[in-house]
C-alpha cells in the first residue's frame, strides 16, 4: 500500500499522469463536512439502484433488469472496442447464443440456473476464440467484417435450429430458483454486474491488461517491446465473448422466454451506440450509458411529475411538436441513438463517462474541478488499423 | 508477372471446373441468377473499394447511398417527373448525401482512428435508416424500372429483363472507366497517392481534402446508382433496403477481390453471388435454414483462411 502512488480504482484512464492543472499533484483530504456531502450523494445513488426498485411492479423491474443487462454488454464490447480497438458487429449472436444456450440447459436438460450461466460463458469464450483465430491473420478490421456476417448467419440459421431454439416459437427461461420474482432476479443481475466490473477491473492491473493499453497506444511499438499484439487481443475477444455469454443468459431468463427475433442485427448496432456514448475505457460510463439506451423508449413515453409545483412532463409529448410525423417513444431511439453516436465520435470522444468526471473524481475524494476530463485526453481507440 | 499469370491460370480452371459442375448437378439456372444478382454486389463492392482505396475506412454508409437515392427515386417519380430526370436527380441527391457525410463526419474525424471512421459510417447509415422510418414508415413501397420489359430472352430456363441487361452494363462500363480513371489520369493517382502518403501527397501542392470530398462524392454515386438500378429489379424496397440484405455480400465480395482491387471487386461479387444462388436454389442444402447468409459467412471464413489478400489484392 505505501508503494503505492497513484489514484486507485481510477475509471477512465488507467496509466495515471499527473494533470496539467497541479490538483493532484498532493493528495487532497477533504473535510468531514465534505466526507459528509460524498457520504449523501453516495447514499442517493445507492437509494436509486438499490431501494427506488423495490417499489416498482414487475414490469418496471424487467426493464431495470434488462439495464443492468445491458451495462454488462456494454462491458463486454468495451473490453474489445475500447481496449483492443477491434469492433464486434455481431455482438448480438454472441448474446443470443449464450440466452438459447441458457434456456436450452435449463428447459431442455434440466440443469441447474448457475451450471447454464457457466456453459453460456463458455461458449460465448469458443466463439470468440474462433471468429478471433480467424480474423487476427489479417491486419486491419476484419473483425469487424467477420462478426457482421457470423451475426447475421447466426440469425438465419443458427437461431433456427429447431432441435435446440425450439423454432419461432421460442424456448423458455425459467426465472431460477432462489430468484423466482423479478425483484429478486434484479439483485441478482447487479450481483453479475458487479462481479464483471470487479473481474474487468483486475484483468487491466494485470500484466495482460498493461500490455493491451500499451497495443492500444501503438500496436507497432508494442510489438517491438516484445508484446504479442495478437495474442493480448485474442485473449481481450474472448474475455469479451464470455462476458456476452454471460449477459446473454441473464438476459435469457429476465424476459423468461427466448425469442430468435429479439436478437437481432438491429441490437448489435444499440450495443455499439450505448458502448461508445457512454465513453469507451471508462466502466462508470459505459454502465450509465448502457442502462441509458436500455431506458430510453421507457424514459421517452414516462409521465413525470413534480409534486411540489405540481408540473407534469411528458418527452414524447415535446418530440411530437417536431416538424415531420411524431417521433414517438418507439421512433426516438432510432433517430436520436445514431445522432448521440455521431455526436460523442466527433465532439465528445470521451462519452458521457468524461462528462460524469467531475461528478467521479469528486466522490473519489478529490477537490471538484468542473474541467476535470480525467487525467488522459480520451479517444475511442488510438490503434491505427 | 508470371506469379500474375500463374493465379490467372489457376483461377479461370477453378471456374470453369466450377461451372462444369454446376452443369452436371443441374444448376445451370442458379448460375444464371447469381451472375445477375451478383452485379449488385459488384456494383456495391465498387464503392466500398473505391473509399476503402483512398482512404482505408470500412464505408458501412454504403448501402444507405442507395436506399436514399431510391426513396429520391421514389418521390420524383411519382410526382410526374419524367424518369430521366428522376434518375439524375436520386444521383444528385445520393451525391450530396456522400458530400455532406464527408464535411460533416469524415472530414472532422481526419486524423482519428480507423476504427473510430468505421463506428462513424455506420452511425450514418443507421441515421439515414432512421430518418427513412421516421418519415417513410416502416413499410414496403414500389418503385418503377427505367427498361419495363421482362425477359428479353432466356437463357437456361432463366429469364433476363432489361433492367438486369442495363445493370450489368452498367457495371462492365463502370469497371473500365473507374479502372481507366486510377491508372491513366493525374486525378486518380493523386487518390491513390494521398491514401498512402498524405503528408507527401500535401506536399507536392494536392489538397488532400478536396481529394477526399471528392472520393466520396464518387462513392456515394456509385452506391446511388447500385440503389437506382437494382431495386427495381425487386420491385419493392423499404427503410434501409440496401443495407440489409446487400451491404454484406457486397462486403465479402470487396473481400475476395482483395479491398483494394476494382477487377477484384467485380470478381468477388459475381463469386458471391453464385455461392449464394447455388446455396439457395440446391436440393442438398434445402433442410438448412438460412442458406443465403450461411453461404455469404462461409465464403468470408473461406477466403480470410486460405487467402486473407484477397483474389486480386496485395499481400496484407
Amino acid at each position: 500500500m505505501a508503494t503505492e502512488v497513484t489514484p486507485e480504482a481510477d475509471e477512465t484512464a488507467l496509466v495515471d499522469t499527473p494533470d496539467e492543472h497541479g490538483h493532484h499533484a498532493q493528495p487532497h483530504t477533504p473535510s468531514t463536512a465534505g466526507w459528509a456531502g460524498r457520504g449523501v450523494v453516495v447514499l442517493l445513488i445507492s437509494w436509486l439502484v438499490l431501494l427506488f426498485p423495490l417499489s416498482r411492479d414487475v414490469s418496471d423491474l424487467r426493464l431495470y433488469g434488462l439495464a443492468v443487462i445491458y451495462a454488462i454488454i456494454g462491458l463486454s464490447l468495451n473490453v474489445l472496442l475500447g481496449y483492443t480497438g477491434q469492433i464486434s458487429l455481431g455482438h448480438q449472436a454472441f448474446v443470443g447464443i449464450g440466452a438459447f444456450a441458457s434456456a436450452y440447459m435449463v428447459s431442455v436438460q434440466g440443469q441447474p440456473f448457475f451450471v447454464a450461466v457457466l456453459v453460456s460463458m463458455v461458449i460465448g469464450a469458443l466463439q470468440a476464440l474462433v471468429l478471433g483465430a480467424i480474423s487476427l491473420r489479417v491486419r486491419g478490421l476484419y473483425f469487424a467484417l467477420i462478426t457482421l456476417s457470423y451475426g447475421i448467419m447466426a440469425e438465419g440459421t443458427l437461431f433456427n435450429i429447431e432441435k435446440y431454439t425450439g423454432g419461432s416459437a421460442g424456448q423458455a427461461a425459467p426465472l431460477p430458483e432462489p430468484f423466482e420474482t423479478p425483484h429478486k432476479f434484479y439483485y441478482l443481475c447487479l450481483l453479475f454486474l458487479a462481479a464483471v466490473v470487479w473481474v474487468d477491473w483486475r484483468l487491466m492491473k494485470t500484466k495482460g491488461g498493461r500490455a493491451l493499453l500499451a497495443l492500444r497506444e501503438n500496436p507497432r511499438v508494442a510489438a517491438t517491446l516484445g508484446i504479442d499484439v495478437k495474442l493480448y487481443t485474442l485473449v481481450a475477444f474472448v474475455v469479451s465473448g464470455v462476458f456476452a455469454g454471460l449477459g446473454g443468459a441473464l438476459f435469457a431468463h429476465n424476459s423468461e422466454i427466448v425469442v430468435s427475433n429479439t436478437y437481432e442485427f438491429r441490437l448489435a448496432l444499440v450495443f455499439v451506440i450505448m458502448t461508445t456514448v457512454g465513453g469507451l475505457r471508462s466502466r462508470t460510463g459505459v454502465i450509465v450509458g448502457s442502462a441509458f439506451f436500455a431506458l430510453l423508449g421507457y424514459l421517452i413515453e414516462h409521465e413525470y411529475t413534480f409534486p411540489l409545483v405540481g408540473w407534469h412532463l411528458n418527452i414524447e409529448s415535446l418530440l411530437a411538436k417536431l416538424p415531420g410525423p411524431d417521433l414517438t417513444a418507439e421512433l426516438a431511439p432510432l433517430v436520436l441513438g445514431p445522432l448521440l453516436l455521431l455526436i460523442t465520435l466527433i465532439q465528445y470522444p470521451g462519452g458521457i463517462g468524461q462528462q460524469l468526471r467531475p461528478l467521479t473524481g469528486w466522490l473519489r475524494g478529490n477537490r471538484f474541478d468542473i474541467h476535470d476530463r480525467g487525467d488522459k485526453e480520451v479517444v475511442v481507440a488510438d490503434v491505427r488499423a | 508477372m508470371t506469379d500474375r499469370l500463374r493465379t490467372a491460370l489457376i483461377g479461370g480452371g477453378v471456374a470453369l471446373v466450377v461451372v462444369v459442375l454446376l452443369f452436371i448437378f443441374g444448376l445451370q439456372r442458379a448460375l444464371i441468377f447469381g451472375l445477375v444478382g451478383g452485379a449488385t454486389y459488384s456494383l456495391v463492392a465498387l464503392g466500398l473499394v473505391l473509399v476503402y482505396k483512398s482512404s482505408g475506412v470500412f464505408n458501412f454508409a454504403q448501402g444507405e447511398f442507395g436506399t436514399v437515392a431510391v426513396f429520391a427515386l421514389f418521390l420524383l417519380t411519382t410526382n410526374d417527373v419524367p424518369y430521366g430526370l428522376a434518375i439524375i436527380g436520386a444521383l444528385v441527391v445520393a451525391a450530396v448525401m456522400g458530400l455532406l457525410t464527408e464535411r460533416l463526419v469524415v472530414r472532422p474525424l481526419f486524423d482519428a482512428p480507423r476504427v473510430t471512421l468505421l463506428v462513424a459510417s455506420a452511425g450514418v447509415s443507421l441515421l439515414a435508416i432512421g430518418v427513412e422510418i421516421w418519415f417513410g414508415e416502416a413499410k414496403l413501397r414500389n418503385v418503377d424500372k427505367a427498361l419495363p420489359r421482362q425477359g428479353r430472352f432466356k437463357i437456361f430456363n432463366a429469364s433476363i429483363s432489361d433492367q438486369e441487361l442495363l445493370l450489368i452494363f452498367t457495371l462492365i462500363v463502370l469497371g473500365v472507366l473507374l479502372a481507366l480513371f486510377f491508372n491513366r489520369t493525374n486525378l486518380g493517382l493523386a487518390i491513390l497517392g494521398a491514401s498512402q502518403e498524405p503528408v507527401a501527397t500535401e506536399l507536392v501542392g494536392i489538397s488532400v481534402r478536396r481529394l477526399s470530398s471528392f472520393t466520396w462524392a464518387i462513392a456515394a454515386l456509385l452506391g446511388g446508382l447500385a440503389g437506382v438500378l437494382t431495386i427495381p429489379i425487386a420491385n419493392s424496397f423499404g427503410p434501409g433496403a440496401l443495407t440489409a440484405g446487400v451491404l454484406i455480400p457486397s462486403f465479402t465480395a470487396a473481400v475476395v477481390g482483395g479491398m483494394t482491387s476494382l477487377p477484384g471487386a467485380f470478381l468477388g461479387g459475381i463469386i458471391v453471388g453464385v455461392v449464394q444462388s447455388v446455396a439457395v436454389t440446391a436440393d442438398f442444402l434445402e433442410d438448412v435454414p438460412g442458406q443465403s447468409s450461411l453461404s455469404v459467412f462461409v465464403v468470408l471464413v473461406i477466403v480470410l483462411t486460405i487467402r486473407p489478400q484477397g483474389l486480386l489484392g496485395k499481400s496484407a
